[in-house]
C-alpha cells in the first residue's frame, strides 16, 4: 500500500513538475503562445486597460509598452536559470511578445515570440547577454542541449501563468476599494 | 416554516453581501486601479555561486618553452590552470562580487604578491610569497536604472582577453593582454546615456595588477561604450597615470550573423615617467560556430615594442612579433575542450630558440585544453 501511495506521489510531482512546459501551445504559424481569456464581470474594457497598464508598469517596469485604446502590446524578458542547489545561476533570458485586448468584462492576455539569449560571465564575475545570439524557442533544439531547452520551456511556461495569475489577481483586487486604516487611539488628558 | 425562514435570511444576506460587493466597486474608467497597491516587481535574484577549473597539455616544438605570453607555459606537461570561486548576490540596488582562484594561473602567474618581504623557511631567506588570490572583489551600487557605482579590486576594463579562461575563447594568451593591466583597484562611476551609449569614469591606484597603492590613488581610467548597430559593441579605453605609464585602447566585438563572429582589439602604451618607450597593437579574432558544439577560430596578432628602455613580456624594444593562433572550442554541456596550434614570427632572430637553443626567428606551439565553467 504505502509502496502505490508513494508512487501515486512520485507519478503527481512529474506530473506537477511538466505542467509548466505544458501551458505553452502552438499557435497557427507554429510558435509558442500562452492564451487565457479571463471574464471579469461588472467591469468596463477601459477599467480593464487601465489597471493593465498601470499593473505592468508596477510588476514588470523594464517592460516597453505600446498602447491602443483596445489594446495593450509589448516585450517583455525574463531571466531563465540553470544548474542544481547553490550552483543555480542566470543561464540566458527570454524574450517575448506581451499582448492583451479587452472588451467589456473581458479580456484576453496572450504571450509569444520567445527568444533565448544565452548569458556569458564577463571579467567583473557577472552572467551577461552573449551580444547577437537570439534563438527562437521553436527551433533552439538545434543550437542548445534538448534538456537545456525543456528547462527554458518550463521557466517560460511558469512566468506566462505567473504574469496571467498575477494580472488577474490585481484587477479583481483592484476592484476593491482600499479600506482606511483606523488606529485606535486613547486620550490621556481627558477621564 | 423555520426551514423557508432561514433560506430566506440566507438568501437576504447573499444580497446584502453581493449589494455590499457591488457598492465597494469602484465607479471608476479604470483610474481607480492606481488606489490599489501596486504589485510587487520581481524578488531579488538569489546568491549565485559560480566558477571554472582548466588543465592543459603543452608541448613547445623546440622542445622547450618560447613562447612569453601568459599562461599555458609548463613544457611537455599536463599541468593545472586554476580553480576559480565567485560570488555574487544583489539586494534591491547593491551588490557585491567576490572571487578567488587557486592555482598557477589565478596566483603566481598573474595575481600580485600580497606580502612581498623577506621570509625565512628551513634555514634560506627568499621573497616571501602569499596571495590572496583574488580576481574581483568589488561592491557596486545602482543610484539609478542609468547610474551606477563600483569600487573595490576588479577585473581591468582594459583590452579583448581576460585571466579567466572561461572568459576567453583562445586558451593561450596575446602579447597585449600579456602586456597590458590584469586588475585595478579603484572607484568608477558609469552612466549610460542611452541603450547604444555609456560613459565610464574612475580612480585606480598608482599602479596596474596591485592590491594597494604604492603611495596614491592617481591612475585615471575611462571606458566610452558604444553600440553602433545591434550585435557590435565598441570599446574605447584609457587608462593613464604617472607611476603606470598610459594605454588607449580600442576594444570591440561583432556578432555579424549567427555563427561568424569578428573581434578586434587595438592599443597603444607609453611608458611611465622616467622610462621611455612602449608598445602597440593589434589583433583580430575572427570565429565561425560550425555546429552546435564546435566553433573554429583564430587570432592573428601584431605586437611591436617602441624604441626605448621599457622592456615587454615580448621583442626587445624596436622590434615586432607576429603570433598566429588557431582555436577550436568544442562543448560538450559544461565542459569545453580547447585544441589549438600557434606560429609566432618575430622580426628579428634572437627572440626565440630552436631544438638546439640556437637564436631563430619563429616558434610553434601546440596546447590542448579542458575548461569546465559552472
Amino acid at each position: 500500500m504505502k509502496i502505490i501511495i508513494a508512487a501515486l506521489a512520485c507519478l503527481l510531482f512529474a506530473k506537477v513538475s511538466f505542467a509548466q512546459k505544458d501551458l505553452l501551445s502552438f499557435d497557427e504559424h507554429n510558435k509558442y503562445i500562452y492564451y487565457q481569456v479571463v471574464d471579469e464581470p461588472g467591469l468596463p474594457a477601459d477599467s480593464l486597460h487601465s489597471r493593465t497598464v498601470y499593473f505592468l508598469k508596477s510588476a514588470y517596469p523594464k517592460s516597453k509598452l505600446k498602447q491602443t485604446a483596445t489594446a495593450i502590446s509589448g516585450e517583455n524578458r525574463f531571466v531563465v536559470y540553470g544548474g542544481v542547489s547553490i550552483l543555480k545561476h542566470e543561464k540566458g533570458e527570454i524574450a517575448c511578445q506581451v499582448n492583451v485586448e479587452f472588451k467589456d468584462q473581458k479580456y484576453r492576455v496572450w504571450l509569444t515570440g520567445f527568444t533565448f539569449t544565452p548569458y556569458q560571465r564577463d571579467r567583473y564575475g557577472n552572467f551577461v547577454p552573449e551580444q547577437g545570439i537570439d534563438i527562437p524557442l521553436e527551433t533552439a533544439t538545434s543550437k542548445l542541449d534538448k534538456k537545456d531547452v525543456d528547462s527554458y520551456l518550463d521557466e517560460a511556461g511558469a512566468f506566462c501563468k505567473q504574469l496571467g495569475d498575477r494580472l488577474k489577481i490585481y484587477i479583481t483586487k483592484a476592484s476593491v476599494l482600499k479600506k482606511e486604516e483606523t488606529t485606535k487611539k486613547v486620550v490621556t488628558d481627558k477621564w | 416554516m423555520k426551514k423557508r425562514l432561514l433560506l430566506l435570511s440566507l438568501f437576504a444576506a447573499s444580497i446584502c453581501t453581493l449589494g455590499a460587493h457591488a457598492a465597494s466597486m469602484p465607479a471608476d474608467t479604470g483610474k481607480a486601479a492606481a488606489a490599489a497597491p501596486a504589485p510587487a516587481p520581481a524578488p531579488d535574484p538569489p546568491l549565485v555561486f559560480s566558477g571554472s577549473v582548466d588543465t592543459y597539455f603543452k608541448y613547445d616544438f623546440s622542445g622547450h618553452n618560447n613562447i612569453p605570453t601568459s599562461f599555458a607555459n609548463e613544457q611537455n606537461s599536463i599541468s593545472i590552470g586554476m580553480i576559480d570561486l565567485g560570488l555574487k548576490k544583489t539586494v534591491g540596488k547593491a551588490s557585491f562580487v567576490g572571487e578567488l582562484s587557486f592555482g598557477p594561473r589565478g596566483q603566481q602567474q598573474s595575481i600580485p604578491n600580497a606580502d612581498p618581504g623577506l621570509a625565512t623557511v628551513g634555514g634560506a631567506t627568499g621573497t616571501a610569497y602569499s596571495s590572496y588570490h583574488i580576481q574581483n572583489l568589488y561592491v557596486s551600487y545602482n543610484v539609478t536604472d542609468k547610474f551606477n557605482l563600483s569600487g573595490g579590486y576588479m577585473s581591468t576594463f582594459i583590452g579583448y582577453e581576460v585571466i579567466s579562461p572561461a572568459a576567453n575563447f583562445n586558451y593561450s594568451t596575446s602579447y597585449l593582454f600579456t602586456n597590458g593591466p590584469f586588475q585595478n583597484a579603484g572607484f568608477k562611476a558609469t552612466y549610460a546615456f542611452s541603450d547604444k551609449v555609456s560613459l565610464m569614469a574612475g580612480i585606480f591606484n598608482d599602479y596596474w595588477n596591485v592590491y594597494q597603492s604604492a603611495a596614491r590613488v592617481n591612475t585615471f581610467g575611462a571606458q566610452l561604450t558604444v553600440t553602433p548597430v545591434k550585435n557590435w559593441t565598441a570599446y574605447l579605453n584609457l587608462i593613464t597615470g604617472p607611476a603606470s605609464g598610459t594605454e588607449l585602447d580600442l576594444t570591440t566585438a561583432y556578432q555579424i550573423t549567427d555563427a561568424f563572429k569578428l573581434g578586434l582589439n587595438a592599443a597603444t602604451f607609453s611608458a611611465p615617467t622616467g622610462t621611455t618607450g612602449g608598445f602597440s597593437g593589434v589583433a583580430l579574432y575572427p570565429q565561425l560556430a560550425v555546429s552546435k558544439s564546435v566553433t573554429l577560430g583564430l587570432r592573428g596578432e601584431y605586437f611591436d615594442t617602441k624604441a626605448g628602455d621599457f622592456l615587454t613580456a615580448g621583442p626587445p624594444p624596436g622590434e615586432h612579433v607576429t603570433a598566429l593562433t588557431f582555436t577550436a572550442n568544442i562543448k560538450a554541456g559544461p565542459l569545453t575542450l580547447i585544441p589549438e596550434i600557434r606560429f609566432d614570427n618575430s622580426s628579428k632572430s634572437d627572440m626565440f630558440t630552436d631544438s638546439n637553443s640556437a637564436p631563430t626567428s619563429s616558434a610553434s606551439q601546440f596546447v590542448l585544453a579542458a575548461v569546465y565553467a559552472f
